[in-house]
């Protein structure tokens, strides 16, 4: 990539710089016309103009290129390792709004570039997409790879888990030597990875303070990843990740480079020990909830390989609030919202039994729509775990273009029809919604990403909540 | 009398891909709220019961690993299902559960997966996934019309011998081959289909045939069922529907999008 630089000619420069300014235009009139963050506009447009955009900026950067990848937990992991980066005086260019497809991440190189493509950064942090990573990848030419998990997860659009992992391994595979790979060892996929990369770092979990002993129903990989047998858990923390062994040909969990050792689980925050190459580090995480623990994990392992000070870890875990959607508190008058965006099973298990840690009945505005970042495919509602909740729910309102599918799901998980209001429309559905929670009470939102934007575009203009790309 | 049906669970952890359990639901709480009962045995792998004794097997779909898995295993199981199909015991059988019934299946490489020869198909590996929205017009009984929903996600194309019927004709969507026309199989009181969605809970006048398949294996004679009030099970069998026809003629529901080129 060094050699672009010299190897591109007038032409492939007013090019470029025309593709920049476009795509800064497009983002300006977007928020100015507040049809949103414009936080992929910009990159279409840009590459509509110059398709090799993201490469030339790339090509001039001397920042250290690291993308975020796998089911769950990429934006907040991205968050927290920005965090930690900027604690450490380093300047931080990353697309922070979960728009990470390849547009999205294009964005990034024209929001965060002048008109001649270079860029004032030490850390670029590009998180992307499981299905879009082979394409990023050979772009970008990323110095780390961190794979979050890996769960079932749209199936409709990608096919097949295991198809998606071969990409993943692909990518990884192709990785220069003097890249690393930070790969959650609990999982059995992702942590076999390693064997495709020259350098690693695995983190996880090691503690008996959380965690069960057998998988939940919606987990995914269960099976041996070498030789198909079913595998064994000395622990499992959530759904199939956790200390794995397989029985048959003895795959097991490798050891952790970075492993959390004690977990302390509250309403709004996490109390946080982990063991690394640092040394025994302590925080109070912002966060509640045990997979924003892995996310952690995480974020502290590629910070370790990146070798960022470690002195400023705690505070930017401390400071940390949940991101756009991700079981984010909103104050809607004298009513309180909890707003979760939930993509599937696992996050919507995870989710729940985050509620469910909450006292008092659940009032639930529940909203799914088939759109091309949600799917057309919902059978995945059915891997909820709805059952457990639904004698809690007084009433609850199902909203989106797939309210009626929600509706008869969670009727099926035992919410009788006549405590269940339909109404497709958003705005509607969120008026109902409010006004039979009372005073002081609490309602609880959950729905996939459309839908939560849209929502959360509603707030916005009710003054209850700042526009996500103020953030 | 207290009536119950017992149900058979085939591979319930094994073959789960695509909230295919939201059958298993929709049987139990259409049973229950007419007051009958439902007692739900999960088979596994290396497990051997004698299959006759349900009156109601499932059978799920999942992704090629896990099809090998439970190829490699149905051997010692196979006579005791052919025997439980042979005296009509119901069955429901989606995607791979479908392909595993027949003769075999052919992936696009490596070795065929061997099937139990339950019923007279056979699948192989077609070049295109099929993923999209589909419906399918059925008829039981001379004269009655009915329309299943579901979605698909199979590349398999399957090709049925005469001795086995479709479920039903294809109104949108892909179906068995994409060739002639037709969804699923019938043979007996064996029922197979390539939709997920699941199939059951949007379809309940399916549901109940099934429940009704059961009772009649169980008790010997055929008895109607207390008819329920329609709900948000009908109008998501008509929103599904809509869809359906709406996105008739393609393959994908989400066709390729610029930036995956």
């Amino acid at each position: 990539m060094g050699t672009m630089k010299q190897a591109m000619g007038p032409i492939a420069s007013a090019r470029l710089t025309l593709a920049l300014s476009s795509g800064k235009l497009a983002g300006r009139t977007a928020r100015a016309l507040r049809m949103g963050g414009g936080t992929s506009l910009p990159g279409m447009v840009a590459r509509r103009i110059d398709p090799l955009v993201l490469r030339k900026v790339i090509g001039r950067t001397r920042a250290a290129k690291v993308i975020v990848t796998g089911s769950n937990g990429k934006t907040t992991t991205c968050r927290m390792l920005a965090a930690i980066a900027a604690a450490g005086g380093k300047g931080v260019v990353q697309n922070r709004t979960g728009s990470n497809l390849l547009q999205g991440v294009t964005t990034v190189a024209v929001a965060g570039a002048n008109l001649r493509g270079e860029m004032r950064a030490d850390l670029l942090l590009f998180e992307v997409d499981e299905a879009t990573v082979a394409a990023a990848a050979a772009e970008i030419q990323p110095d780390m790879i961190l794979v979050t998990n890996l769960f079932r997860d749209q199936l409709d659009r990608y096919g097949e888990l295991y198809s998606v992992a071969g990409a993943l391994e692909r990518s990884i595979r192709a990785l220069p030597e003097t890249a690393t790979a930070i790969l959650n060892g609990d999982d059995p996929m992702v942590a076999s990875f390693a064997a495709d990369a020259s350098r690693w770092l695995l983190f996880g979990l090691r503690t008996a303070e959380v965690g069960t002993a057998v998988p939940e129903h919606a987990a995914d990989t269960v099976r041996c990843v070498r030789c198909q047998h079913d595998l064994d858990y000395a622990k499992v923390y959530i759904s199939h990740l956790g200390d794995f062994r397989c029985p048959n040909c003895g795959y097991a969990r490798q050891p952790l480079g970075v492993a959390v050792t004690g977990v302390r689980l509250g309403l709004e925050g996490t109390g946080v020990t982990l063991q690394t190459p640092y040394g025994e580090l302590r925080f109070d995480l912002g966060l509640p909830g045990l997979h924003n623990v892995y996310n952690a994990a995480a974020a502290v392992a590629a910070a370790q390989a990146l070798g960022l000070p470690a002195e400023g870890i705690p505070a930017a875990m401390s400071s940390l609030r949940p991101a756009f959607g991700r079981l984010e508190p909103i104050a809607a008058g004298d009513r309180q919202v909890l707003l979760s965006f939930v993509k599937n099973p696992i996050s919507y298990n995870t989710t729940l039994r985050t509620i469910l840690q909450r006292p008092g009945p659940k009032a639930i505005l529940a909203a799914e729509s088939n759109t091309v970042v949600d799917g057309e495919d919902f059978a995945w509602l059915w891997d909820v775990d709805l059952e457990e909740v639904a004698p809690l729910i007084p009433w609850m309102v199902a909203s989106g273009s797939k309210a009626e599918e929600v509706a008869m799901r969670y009727k099926y998980a035992g919410v009788s029809e006549d405590r269940i209001e339909v109404i497709p429309g958003l705005a509607p559905a969120l008026d109902a919604a409010l006004a039979r929670t009372p005073p002081g009470e609490t309602l609880y939102i959950l729905a996939s990403y459309t839908p939560t934007r849209e929502l959360r575009k509603i707030m916005e203009t009710r003054g209850w909540v700042r526009p996500f790309w103020q953030e | 009398m207290n009536t119950s049906i017992r149900i058979g669970h085939l591979y319930s952890s094994l073959l789960s891909v695509a909230g295919d359990r939201g059958n298993l639901f929709a049987l139990q709480r259409r049973s229950q709220w007419r007051g009958i009962g439902t007692e739900v045995t999960e088979i596994g792998v290396d497990e051997t019961p004698d299959f006759t004794q349900f009156d109601l097997i499932l059978f799920h779909g999942g992704q090629d690993k896990e099809m090998d898995v439970a190829a490699r295993d149905l051997g010692p199981k196979a006579e005791s299902l052919r025997a439980a199909v042979e005296s009509d015991v119901a069955v429901l059988a989606v995607c791979a559960g479908y392909q595993l019934l027949g003769h075999y299946y052919q992936p696009s490489r490596g070795p065929r997966f061997e099937g139990i020869g339950a019923l007279d198909v056979y699948t192989e590996a077609g070049p295109i996934r099929f993923m999209n929205h589909i419906a399918v017009e059925c008829e039981f009984a001379q004269g009655s019309r009915q329309s299943l929903v579901g979605f698909e996600n199979h590349s398999g194309r399957t090709y049925r011998g005469q001795s086995v019927g479709p479920l039903g004709r294809v109104l949108a969507g892909g179906g068995n081959n994409g060739e002639d026309g037709t969804e699923g199989a019938i043979y007996r009181q064996v029922y197979c289909t390539y939709m997920h969605g699941p199939v059951l809970p949007k379809n309940p006048w399916f549901t109940d045939h099934l429940i009704r398949q059961a009772l009649r294996h169980r008790y010997g004679e055929a008895s109607e069922l207390e008819p329920l009030p329609a709900g948000s099970e009908e109008r998501a069998h008509q929103a599904a529907l809509q869809l359906a026809m709406r996105s008739k003629g393609k393959v994908t529901a989400i066709e390729a999008t610029p930036w995956r080129a």
